[in-house]
């Protein structure tokens, strides 16, 4: 074997251990949090409402609680960022206002969380007089939610193809009705996949909710209510002294990793049929 | 012949009717777009706005006291400043060889039966929420750290500056391992997109004058992908500035410029999450605190302008030919 060759195959062997040696944290976060996790699973966990100062019973508000949320963040989000999406892919020409609306879209998914955070905090929740509530959360991870979901929807309304469009305006259609009966139902897949990722991308987010959501142990009733949520009760039950808290942060952490590994999963699914759509 | 232009005419004028739900329909969908659009630029002038009363009183200077005493209204950032860049600079430090290593492998060498493991991977580590970061840091990471890592580190290297300290785990060696483990995911995807985008043809150049694969890869392909690796870069960097709660769980929140790798740190990040709630009554230092946050947000910025035009610069100027 020439040295060539030989160095090849050292380098084969070096980059391929330190791909792997970038897996093993990977794998040692979910194995001790599974691990844990499961050992504090339980069915009272998942359907009772914290007692005693959260060191009986389970976390029922955390996980309805971060439902909620999800449900009207998204429920706020997404006709913003897909009317938003399909204004700038169908009706303007590639020029300034889309260039201005794909980096205010950027630098929306570049802003740090805890400057939401503190944006929902003096804005929603002080200046707007929502209180520290249910609802103030949701505006806050809905504004996170909305660059994901655009620049997604953007992306699968491209893939579309010309002649379809063009097909049906031949047909006699208006844009409006050529938007709404044929693209966005070819580009639905990917609209999907982006709605599930702005999910997981809110989902396990802590930082926007410190100060506008706040914790409750009961569920809560009305869009003003203080609102507990699953990130929120993994951060203040692992930095409690109690062990049965820390039991339960581990539980609550399996919970969350699993409902976001699932969700991830999904959309990668959803995509690969999609990609697999556009070859055959 | 006429029939047909006809049909044109027809095909070409919808009812008034369908008309005006399309004009009234354009209006509407502007609307959302204007609102996206302004959601952006409410945030930026909002935390301007906010942070003008500490800007007007310290002026510029506040970047450069180190004198943060809320009690008798001293308000100096420049600790944590620096406590940021120590903790991202080391992350970087940790996560650029590996994940550069990650990406090489998985763009030129990678075996498909393997790529599509190694990269759903890769993209699960992305998926796991910061909290979930923290909560393992936090249980396991830092007494590992205090109680092995930083006693061997010190023993053995100790002649090295930043291993010489005091094993404390909460520290700048915990947030920047954390946050390094974080990081990966970003640097692996955006690198390896950069390789995949260079043109199989300046492979085959290189390999066609006899130069080996592993040649071709550092002499020819790496350069080739620096803009996109850059952009890589740069845009970890604001991720690991911005983020939150697992540094804030791990580098022990305490009021000094670190020294060594062992000693605790404050964040920028961190003293938002742990003073907004109390500053709230104090204009002042509630003002102080939102100085902090323009500062993240003109940072974070600057890094995603400069990564878009990076990335440009990179399809414009080397996937030629696809």
């Amino acid at each position: 074997m020439s040295t060539k060759k030989f160095l090849d195959k050292v380098t084969y062997a070096v980059l391929l251990l330190l791909s792997l040696l970038v897996v093993i944290p990977f794998v040692l976060i979910v194995s001790n949090i599974a691990i844990n996790g499961v050992g504090n699973l339980s069915i009272e966990l998942i359907t009772q409402l914290p007692s005693e100062m959260g060191l009986k019973g389970g976390i029922l508000n955390a996980i309805v609680g971060t439902f909620y949320l999800i449900i009207i963040a998204a429920v706020v989000s997404v006709p913003l960022s897909v009317g938003a999406a399909i204004y700038i892919s169908e009706y303007t020409r590639s020029g300034r206002v889309r260039e201005m609306i794909e980096f205010m879209s950027d630098v929306l998914s570049g802003i740090p969380s805890i400057v939401f955070g503190a944006f929902g905090f003096t804005f929603f929740v002080y200046y707007m007089n929502m209180g520290i509530s249910l609802l103030a959360g949701a505006l806050t991870l809905a504004v996170m939610m909305i660059p994901t979901v655009l620049r997604a929807t953007e992306e699968s309304l491209k893939a579309v193809s010309r002649s379809l469009r063009e097909a049906s305006y031949a047909l006699g259609a208006t844009r409006w009705t050529t938007t709404w009966s044929i693209t966005i139902r070819s580009a639905l897949p990917g609209v999907i996949t982006g709605i599930l990722l702005a999910i997981g991308r809110i989902g396990g987010e802590t930082a926007p909710l410190l100060f506008t959501a706040g914790y409750n142990i009961y569920l809560p009733t009305s869009l003003f209510d203080w609102t507990a949520s699953l990130p929120f009760i993994i951060f203040i039950f692992t930095e409690s002294p109690f062990s049965q808290l820390h039991a339960k942060a581990f539980a609550a952490s399996f919970i969350l990793v699993i409902i976001m590994l699932g969700i991830n999963l999904t959309t990668k699914i959803i995509s690969r049929r999609l990609s697999r759509g556009v070859v055959e | 012949m006429i029939n047909l232009k006809i049909n044109n005419a027809e095909a070409k004028s919808p009812s008034s009717e369908s008309k005006r739900v399309d004009s009234i329909g354009r209006v509407g969908l502007l609307i959302l777009a204007a609102v996206c659009a302004f959601i952006a630029v409410l945030i930026a002038v909002f935390l301007l706005v906010e942070s003008l009363p500490a800007l007007y009183t310290y002026g510029l200077g506040i970047f450069s006291s180190t004198d943060w005493n809320p009690y008798i209204d001293r308000f100096g950032i420049f600790v944590f400043v620096v406590g940021s860049l120590w903790v991202s600079g080391f992350a970087l430090i940790f996560a650029l060889p590996l994940g550069l290593a990650t990406s090489i492998f998985l763009a030129e060498y990678c075996p498909p039966s393997l790529r599509y493991s190694l990269r759903t991977a890769v993209e699960l580590m992305a998926a796991i929420p910061s909290i979930v970061y923290g909560l393992w840091g936090f249980m396991v990471l830092v007494p590992w750290l205090r109680y092995s890592g930083e006693p061997f580190l010190r023993n053995n290297f100790g002649f090295i500056p930043f291993f010489s300290g005091e094993p404390q785990g909460y520290g700048v060696l915990a947030g920047s391992l954390l946050l390094a483990i974080m990081l990966l995911p970003t640097i692996v995807a955006i690198s390896e997109d950069a390789f995949r985008m260079l043109p199989s043809t300046l492979r085959e150049a290189s390999m066609a004058l006899g130069a080996s694969k592993t040649e071709t890869t550092f002499k020819i392909v790496l350069p080739a992908a620096l803009p996109g690796i850059a952009a890589a870069v740069l845009l970890s960097l604001g991720r690991a500035l911005g983020e939150t709660m697992a540094v804030l769980m791990v580098t022990g929140n305490t009021m000094i410029i670190p020294k060594t790798l062992f000693d605790p740190t404050y964040v920028m990040t961190s003293v938002i999450a742990n003073q907004l709630g109390y500053a709230f009554a104090t204009p002042l230092y509630r003002s102080a605190l939102f100085v902090v946050a323009l500062a993240l947000l003109i940072v974070s910025i600057c890094f995603t302008a400069t990564a878009r035009i990076l990335l440009r610069y990179a399809m414009k100027s080397r996937s030629f030919g696809i």
